[in-house]
């Protein structure tokens, strides 16, 4: 029969129809029982490759992390000192032989995800991978202490340390991931970036990757055979969301399960009020700071004619509620560091080291005894005809930076101060840091679970991202006491005094340290999120037979 | 006609070179530089450094244009900064999924708009006419990726009518049939195409609305009304057939607003187009990535260009076209 002109419209509806029910009607999974469940998790941002040692964002270290295993895992104790706190991964034991020879003993069980076991050869082929500088690790610097790590048999590795020191097994073991030698042995490691197996991992962990849409979506499988016992979630799916805000609306319209962070009070907002979500909250790995650059903007040969003094700095440290600001800007979810430390170093945070006050008349006063004083009436200080007035780098992506920038500016100009906001990209704020050319800059940094590394880096006199120049022999030897203490309670002792060295110098204000707040489908259980990895222990993450719901039973 | 091509082929290549050296002087000098870190980890300054060295970019810039325009002449576009991969792979996995949504788009544009102009122009200056004019005129002024949020707070989120962003469902795409898999795709799709399609349909429309107005007084349609056709017949057959040439024109320069459309919408709804990938290659700062994505777009608004001037020569016999 022939379709008449006026019936077309009718048709056309129809077979919509028809391909939208088909689309609905297809949505049958069989999966029954305990190791079904399907986790999608969203994330601002996308990845590139998979490879550990080339890979750069925290969604891939997201990613790979359930793909390679390390030789002992981390754990929330946070302590990075001697090896109490690491439990058994790819190596089911290991033990000293002198100060300076550390021997692991690899489970015979781990096995490559094609079949091979993993061997020491592996882990000697690793290091020397990591250490390679046509590889460019990112951890390359963190392993500088390791002379050589050389196979004895094949489940038996021995790492020769140059010196010793208390972080010599979280150097051993938190920065590589094991690789497999019979991959990789073959390619050019300088093509690792760009290379094949980084789009089609092969590893050794709980997962192996099955799907990977370049910019939309990578999937895991679970693997039912892995030797630590099989992972109850059967699926992991990431989606890349262009921004925080449509992945946190994947969240709470219940298209993804999972959100790392909740960045901003606003989004905490909608996510508490999504019922079928559950709010985890866990330290933060971030600390934000205005950073002063001590040199002159745009020449590192002279002095800062404003920060090179140290009583200017400290006088803004002074003029800046903090507290206020944090409860303003972020509803309570931070707190003030009293250093440069995110929350996650919960053993740092003592009683004895606090932020500075907020003291608006000693600001004042440090400022007209340094001869900064407004002699022209118009509210800002002037001194030998130069105004108090600077420029801060702020990041045009940071909604949160931003409004500390302004926040910052009234702070300023209540003590005669004139702060000039330039906001803008990544690119460009990376690349004003790197060649000096700014006054402040507002700044977050990603630690590691130790001081030990960033510290020094940021503020250390020999530091590679110690951009605002910052300089003092006594911190530096401080800094190097602290990361040399045998145990926790001497590191506490020695990283306060350094600290307070640091508070009295005032490079920059430390700002807030921000609380991480995941958020979780309620139908999962079991959920317990570690702050150098939140998805460390998603393994055990499970969802009860009774609570599975179509998402959790179609699929592979 | 083949004097006509050649000499406008000739003027799209001409084009399509100045756009590209235009865009690679304007990438290296705006400030900031690839290889940096995501926001938040530690810069290494000497990593960078090495990396700039390895891509060639610490030569001047005059010798890294030759050398681009070299390798350009061979057909390779070069390696992607940030994605890790050739910038050929990128671009041929974004651009399908650009095609259709700006085809999807286009479709919604012109149905809908040529479809409202012509019922306004049939009824014009009545009540209808004024409330289209002031709804299209109210819709043609919204910003896109405005409308987009909008769209996709109240039937992504609120209603749950719609997916919010993406091409598929990661969940269970692989296990649909064929047809639910284009069920799927066309979901996914709906709110992404709508947003820019019913922006570019309120601008036709207006267009649409004019043209036939002006075909509505010409003597044909007096004629064919004399004939005692129905009305609507002398406005779908006869007015409407004249009054669609100017619309025909109006295709070549859909083409730029749909492409620069689909940059806001792409990221508006996490559309892994071209759009998308020029956006994020202009914040990793990956000049090769910026260079094919623009080189891309400006060949398609010149063919675009070039097509609706054909289809305008195929459709109205006193076209002619002269070198």
């Amino acid at each position: 029969m022939a379709i008449t002109r006026s019936r077309r419209p009718t048709v056309f509806a129809v077979l919509l129809l028809a391909l939208v029910a088909s689309h609905a009607c297809s949505r049958r999974g069989s999966c029954r029982g305990e190791y079904c469940g399907t986790l999608v998790l969203s994330v601002a941002g996308s990845v590139t490759t998979l490879l550990p040692p080339v890979s750069t964002t925290s969604a891939e270290r997201n990613i790979f992390d359930q793909i390679f295993l390390r030789l002992a895992d981390f754990t929330a104790s946070g302590v990075t000192i001697g090896d109490s706190g690491f439990v058994p991964q790819l190596a089911r034991s290991w033990e000293w032989s002198d100060p300076l020879t550390l021997t692991f003993h690899l489970d015979p069980r781990a096995r490559w995800q094609d079949g091979p076991p993993v061997t020491a050869a592996d882990v000697q082929f690793t290091f020397e991978s990591y250490t390679d500088t046509a590889v460019a690790a990112g951890d390359l610097t963190a392993l500088r202490h390791i002379a050589a790590v050389t196979a004895t048999d094949s489940f038996t590795a021995v790492f020769r340390f140059r010196n010793q020191y208390p972080e010599a097994f979280f150097d051993a073991t938190f920065h590589m991931r094991i690789l497999p030698a019979h991959l990789l042995r073959d390619t050019q490691r300088r093509d690792w970036s760009t290379g094949a197996f980084g789009h089609a991992p092969i590893g050794n962990g709980p997962y192996r990757l099955v799907r990977w849409v370049p910019n939309e979506t990578v999937e895991l499988a679970a693997d039912s055979s892995f030797f630590l016992g099989r992972p109850h979630v059967r699926r992991l799916i990431w989606r890349f969301a262009t921004d925080m805000n449509l992945a946190v609306t994947q969240v709470v319209s219940g298209e993804a399960d999972a959100i790392e962070v909740l960045v901003g009070p606003a989004n905490i907002e909608r996510a508490q009020a999504a019922e079928h979500l559950q709010l985890y909250p866990y330290p933060g790995v971030t600390y934000t700071f205005l950073r002063f650059n001590l040199r002159a903007n745009g020449d590192s040969l002279r002095q800062h004619p404003v920060f090179a003094d140290p009583d200017v700095r400290r006088a803004l440290v002074l003029a800046t509620d903090r507290a206020s600001m944090v409860q303003s800007a972020t509803a309570g979810r931070a707190k003030v560091p009293p250093g440069p430390m995110p929350q996650k170093w919960t053993w740092l945070w003592v009683p004895e080291l606090t932020p500075p006050p907020f003291d608006t008349a000693q600001a004042n006063q440090l400022l007209t005894a340094r001869g900064w004083r407004d002699a022209d009436g118009d509210g800002i200080r002037d001194r030998a005809g130069r105004k108090l007035s600077f420029h801060v780098a702020v990041p045009s992506t940071s909604g949160l930076r931003k409004q500390y920038a302004r926040l910052l500016q009234e702070q300023f100009r209540a003590v005669g101060a004139e702060l000039l906001i330039d906001e803008m990209d990544n690119a460009a704020l990376g690349e004003r840091l790197a060649a000096g050319t700014f006054d402040t800059a507002l700044e977050s940094f990603e630690t590691d679970p130790t001081p030990t590394s960033g510290v020094p880096l940021i503020w250390g006199s020999g530091g590679g991202s110690n951009f605002g120049h910052y300089r003092n022999a006594v911190f530096d030897r401080q800094v190097s006491i602290a990361s040399a203490a045998p145990t926790q309670s001497a590191a506490v002792s020695a990283w306060v005094t350094a600290l307070k060295t640091l508070d009295r110098d005032a490079p920059g204000i430390m700002l807030y340290a921000l609380d991480n707040v995941a958020a979780v489908d309620k139908r999962f259980t079991d959920v317990q999120i570690r702050p150098d990895s939140w998805l460390a222990l998603v393994r055990n993450w499970r969802i009860p037979p009774d609570r599975l719901n179509e998402r959790d039973r179609v699929g592979r | 006609m083949t004097a006509w091509l050649l000499r406008r082929l000739a003027t799209a290549f001409a084009i399509v070179f100045t756009v590209v050296t235009f865009c690679f002087i304007a990438i290296h000098l705006a400030p900031g530089t690839p290889f940096l870190p995501e926001e938040g980890r530690a810069i290494n300054p000497a990593a960078v450094a090495h990396l700039r060295r390895e891509y060639g970019l610490d030569q001047p810039l005059p010798v890294q244009y030759v050398r681009y325009l070299a390798a350009l002449a061979r057909g390779n576009l070069g390696e992607s900064f940030s994605q890790h991969r050739p910038v050929a792979a990128a671009i041929a996995s974004a651009i399908p999924n650009t095609v259709v949504l700006a085809g999807a788009a286009l479709v919604i544009d012109f149905v809908l708009g040529i479809a409202l102009g012509a019922y306004q122009a049939a009824r014009a200056r009545r009540r209808a006419d004024a409330a289209l004019t002031t709804a299209t005129l109210f819709i043609y002024s919204l910003p896109i990726f405005w409308l987009g949020l909008v769209l996709l707070l109240v039937f992504g989120q609120w209603l749950g009518w719609f997916p919010v962003g993406g091409v598929t469902d990661p969940v269970f795409y692989d296990s649909l049939s064929w047809f639910g898999k284009l069920g799927d795709r066309l979901y996914h799709l709906a709110l992404p195409a709508l947003t820019l399609g019913i922006v570019g349909a309120a601008g036709t429309a207006r267009f649409q609305r004019a043209a036939l107005i002006e075909a509505l007084s010409q003597d044909f349609v007096r004629t064919a009304r004399a004939k005692g056709l129905p009305e609507s017949a002398v406005v779908i057959r006869h007015a409407l057939r004249d009054a669609l040439l100017p619309v025909i024109a109006l295709l070549g320069l859909a083409l730029p607003f749909l492409l620069t459309g689909a940059v806001l919408v792409e990221t508006v709804f996490a559309w892994p187009g071209l759009g998308k990938l020029a956006t994020d290659a202009i914040a990793a700062r990956d000049y090769p990535l910026v260079l094919a994505a623009t080189m891309l777009a400006s060949i398609a608004v010149v063919l675009g260009s070039l097509i609706a001037d054909l289809l305008t020569a195929l459709a109205d016999p006193r076209v002619r076209l002269v070198a």
